[in-house]
């Protein structure tokens, strides 16, 4: 009998050490196989290979049609400046917001105001930032008609302007609290933040002023740590669809809103010229990728004489005074968005110039919720799905990796990111052209496997540190007291990391919920969820329908985010003591 | 009042097992003498014996009406009828609800293709314009039945045109007008004291209220009924001859002549519109929601119980006020129709027929359930049945009744793709 059951135990250790150990191999299989299929599956199209269409012959013409296309110089030249300025002024307001805050407790209290706003999906934000600058919008309320003279909402061009301003400044909003909170967590490391806090302090007492300090002591060792992410917010701001769908203009639109418009035609053979246009989209986000890289080694050179000429200050005290307004703008600007926001969906009648509703009425929310159940079951489900897949995954290869006791190669590293640094826009459609061959009606299943891709990667960076920090002594003192490897990483492991796997957990399912092309595009529009459904409204009949829809979509994921913090400080009241 | 009318309805249906009696007592004669004398092939001719066929056939059946279903007053009226139906048939009215009518066409067509001549899916179709263009071209439509139906004569099809013809085709009996829609206006009256009447009052009012009017960009059905309204206005001063090739497809040699004025117009129109005619609106949902901004003044729209509705959801201001422009309005029929392969050709019918009924029509028109116009002609109806129609107090944001002086035909609808592509070529740098 007891050997029976140590035969038995010794199986069951074989079998999760062997699913661990396979799992690495898995999660490579379910990130490189859809990006580097659906890619393909782009390429394939654009040359005019396309079956589904009984288009069997080789050509260009997906190029021709698409060079043919009247505006698209001016889709590839919005499509570069969106992309590539909105980068520039995260990239650079962060540093400066970094540099003249630095050791200050304003650092956190900034933190603490931005975090919320990096949960906020991209639709709702651009809805809120559309709200805003409307020519009958709250900064022309606030000064209508005392200042402005204003009795009708005046001649304006924002949202929607052909430059693209109002896409670059939502973009902008949106990526620098994500950039910022990425250079928190970078300085948040312990040895790391130590050491440049301390190098740091010596150069401001070698006399340097701390801007001055940040620049030329701090910067150096925390931009390749920014690298990454930089990367993936210039990839994401050239390629992607809400901002520039509900921001921006339409004679012509940026290069991804086109294709998408194509992809989604009646005219099944637009799909090629989409085809083509994903590849220009591919060239343009890798060009930018390129470019970003060239100007960095060209800064780094350049800047080898001024790191080291020892001048203290570059009129740090204007450049501080700067930064502490710009910061107050953007809170302000930010303030006011969500404050719009909050009053249109519970306007009654509020007519232009008015700063206030009329009076205030919940009918809105009522209405919008009687409508919501299915998209919002929709949201959950796909979220709640994608997410736990994901974390799970996560786990068994973090796990894998302790059990073997050797990091992930980094390839797989490398391979994780795959989905953030390659345009969704360029894979998603070959994704799709693959998903409709292989089962076309499974349009649930497909959302939730393309949502997969984008939950993954986030999941695994957020769980990734905390478990590699797991103190390794509790493992083996209960590995030496006979515990098999599934007990120790059930019963030891998964309490130490209960909050950081409800953490991870809150982050995946806002990634999923903020999803808007995946979702259009494999649920074939068939699939709505909260977000596909703001997306379609932001430019509808009721600015107040709208609103309800964006607020809803921005609470969701606070409600896990707020859940994924209170529950642990419940459940281990005694740790927290 | 409500339960009055409600009365009225009630005992009106008092008579309906009278009548059913008589009649099903008419054709088991008719039948019984049809199997020894020769009299059967006249009485079969016999409107009435034959809806009582129909009638017969269609009873107890499932209907799959294909019909578009994006907006929720419609599809509630559908609901409504669905259960009147279930009550009176008990025929099960399903509603396939649409994002784009031509799904349906497609459908059909691919139907077709496959042989599938019989038992096809779609079973009744709310359909017109160009749809049911292509559907006539490629004879996917049951044929002589809609003239047939009882309530067809309470359109007064003789003196009343626009029953018999869909966007200038003739319908031959494929479909049964269901309701009209027209191209009216509306504005904000706190904005404008004294909004144009006709579309040269237009395109000076815009003079002098530059930004304060645009129309959804092509190819948006508002903005291209806006297009073609312009077109038809334009070509007044034409000789009839012209004028005429509007109602019939486009040719390669006239669609440059043709569309040159509007062309012209446009030129000069668009430096007064929103954002200097470089910007359009994407959708009419979003010119709707510009005038509750006050960035415009003025919009339209082919579905005017929208507009009081939407003030009553705050999402229009107390000052809107609707009109119809004096020098005519846009006006079509829309229709229901069988497709040739129907499954339940019978109990359709008997579904149009219904949505024929003075009830249905009465229904459909009150302001607070659709709104839609009825094509039923108030003197082929009996003064109860005229009493259903009767609405009393107006909304004051809703169009005044009786404010259509004039009607315009629409154009045929091959002009839509000429009109769309010259748009795109001069003035959208892409779709």
């Amino acid at each position: 009998m007891a050997l029976n059951s140590n035969a038995h135990q010794r199986n069951k250790v074989d079998f999760f050490s062997r699913i661990t150990k396979f799992s690495p191999h898995f999660l490579l299989c379910i990130l490189i196989v859809p990006v580097l299929g659906g890619l393909l599956s782009v390429l394939l199209p654009a040359f005019g290979w396309a079956p589904a269409m009984e288009q069997t012959t080789f050509g260009l013409h997906g190029f021709k049609a698409l060079w043919q296309t009247p505006g698209l110089g001016q889709m590839v030249m919005l499509t570069i400046t969106t992309g590539l300025v909105s980068t520039v002024l995260a990239f650079v307001i962060t540093l400066l917001m970094l540099s003249a805050f630095f050791n200050s407790p304003w650092l956190n209290r900034i933190q603490r105001i931005f975090s919320p706003i990096l949960v906020i999906p991209h639709a709702a934000a651009a809805i809120a930032v559309g709200f805003l600058i409307a020519p009958s919008g709250m900064i022309s309320r606030l000064i209508s008609p005392w200042l402005s003279s204003w009795e009708l909402a005046p001649n304006g061009i924002f949202p929607h302007d052909s430059l693209g301003i109002s896409i670059i400044l939502g973009l902008t909003l949106k990526e620098l609290p994500f950039l910022l909170l990425m250079a928190l967590g970078v300085l948040a490391q312990p040895e790391l933040g130590k050491k440049l806090k301390q190098q740091h302090q010596v150069a401001l007492n070698l006399g340097y002023y701390p801007m001055t300090a940040f620049f030329k002591v701090v910067l150096p060792s925390l931009y390749p740590m920014l690298r990454l992410p930089i990367l993936a917010v210039l990839v994401y701001a050239s390629a992607s669809v809400e901002m520039p769908l509900i921001l921006g203009p339409n004679t012509p639109p940026t290069l991804a809103v086109a294709i998408m418009h194509w992809f989604q035609d009646v005219d099944l053979n637009l799909r090629i010229k989409a085809s083509a246009g994903a590849l220009l989209q591919l060239c343009l986000s890798g060009g930018l990728l390129a470019l970003w890289l060239i100007a960095e080694k060209a800064i780094s050179r350049l800047s080898h004489a001024p790191l080291t000429n020892g001048k203290r200050q570059y009129c740090d005290a204007i450049w501080n005074k700067v930064t502490i307004l710009l910061t107050l703008l953007i809170i302000a600007f930010i303030g006011l968005a969500l404050i719009g926001l909050i009053l249109w969906s519970l306007a009654g009648f509020w007519r232009f110039p008015a700063p206030l509703p009329e009076h205030l009425v919940l009918l809105h929310f009522e209405s919008a919720i009687a409508q919501m159940g299915n998209p919002l079951f929709n949201t959950l489900a796909v979220g709640v799905i994608a997410t736990m897949f994901a974390v799970i995954v996560t786990l068994f290869c973090l796990e894998a990796e302790q059990l073997s006791a050797k990091p992930l190669s980094r390839f797989t590293s490398i391979i994780i990111y795959l989905p953030l640094v390659i345009p969704s826009i360029a894979f998603l459609f070959g994704l799709v052209w693959i998903q409709q061959l292989v089962h076309e009606q499974a349009s649930f299943f497909n959302v939730v496997f393309v949502h997969l891709l984008f939950v993954l990667p986030y999941v695994f960076l957020s769980l990734a540190s905390s478990y590699r920090r797991l103190d390794p002594r509790f493992a083996r003192v209960a590995a030496s007291l006979g515990t098999t490897p599934l007990n120790v990483f059930l019963q030891v492991k998964l309490p130490q990391l209960f909050a950081p796997i409800l953490i991870a957990i809150a982050l995946g399912l806002a990634i999923s919920f903020g999803q808007y092309l995946p979702t259009l595009l494999a649920g074939g529009g068939r699939i709505s969820t909260i977000t596909t459904e703001a997306v379609t409204l932001a430019n509808g009949a009721s600015r107040r329908t709208s609103a309800v829809y964006a607020i809803i979509q921005m609470v969701l994921p606070l409600i896990g985010f707020m859940l994924a913090w209170i529950l642990p400080k419940y459940f281990f009241k005694s740790a927290y003591k | 009042m409500l339960t009055n009318r409600g009365r009225q309805v009630s005992n009106r249906f008092r008579f309906w097992p009278l009548v059913y009696f008589l009649c099903s007592m008419i054709s088991i004669s008719s039948f019984a003498v049809s199997l020894n004398s020769s009299i059967d092939e006249k009485d079969l001719d016999d409107p009435h014996t034959h809806w009582q066929e129909v009638e017969r056939l269609g009873k107890n059946q499932e209907v799959y009406f294909y019909a578009w279903g994006s907006d929720a007053q419609i599809n509630a009226y559908i609901q409504w009828a669905a259960e009147e139906l279930k009550a009176k048939y008990n025929i099960q009215l399903v509603h396939v609800k649409l994002s784009d009518t031509s799904e349906a066409v497609s459908r059909v067509l691919a139907e077709k293709s496959a042989n599938n001549h019989h038992l096809g899916s779609v079973d009744l179709i709310w359909i017109n314009g160009a749809n049911f263009a292509t559907m006539s071209e490629h004879a996917l439509l049951l044929k002589d039945w809609a003239t047939k139906l009882p309530n067809f004569q309470l359109t007064d099809p003789l003196n009343n045109p626009t029953v018999n013809f869909d966007f200038g085709i003739p319908t031959n009996g494929m479909e049964a007008p269901w309701g009209q829609a027209s191209f009216t206006f509306y504005f904000d009256s706190l904005a404008v004291k004294k909004p144009p009447k006709t579309l040269s009052d237009l395109f000076t009012w815009s003079q002098q209220n530059p930004g304060r009017f645009s129309y959804p960009k092509p190819p948006d059905y508002l903005g291209m009924s806006f297009l073609k309204y312009a077109l038809v206005i334009l070509h007044e001063q034409s000789n009839e001859s012209i004028r005429a090739q509007l109602n019939q497809p486009t040719r390669s040699q006239n669609i440059k002549t043709m569309l040159e004025p509007l062309w012209q117009f446009l030129d000069e129109l668009h430096p007064n519109l929103w954002r200097n005619g470089k910007h359009f609106m994407q959708s009419s949902a979003q010119m709707r929601r510009l005038v509750d901004d006050t960035e415009l003044s003025l919009g339209f729209t082919f579905t005017s119980p929208e507009i009081p509705a939407a003030v009553d959801r705050y999402d229009l201001p107390r000052s809107i006020r609707s009109y119809a422009m004096a020098d005519g309005s846009l006006s079509n029929t829309h229709f229901v129709a069988i497709p040739y392969n129907a499954s339940h050709p019978h109990a359709a019918q008997v579904v149009a027929n219904f949505l024929l009924s003075p009830e249905a029509q009465a229904h459909k028109q009150n302001p607070a359930i659709w709104g839609d116009k009825t094509v039923l002609v108030q003197s082929a109806l009996t003064s109860e049945q005229r009493a259903l129609f009767h609405s009393d107090n107006q909304h004051p944001s809703a169009l005044p009744t009786n404010s259509i002086e004039r009607t315009l035909s629409e154009p045929h609808p091959s002009w839509v793709a000429a009109i769309e592509q010259g748009w795109e070529r001069r003035y959208g740098a892409s779709r």
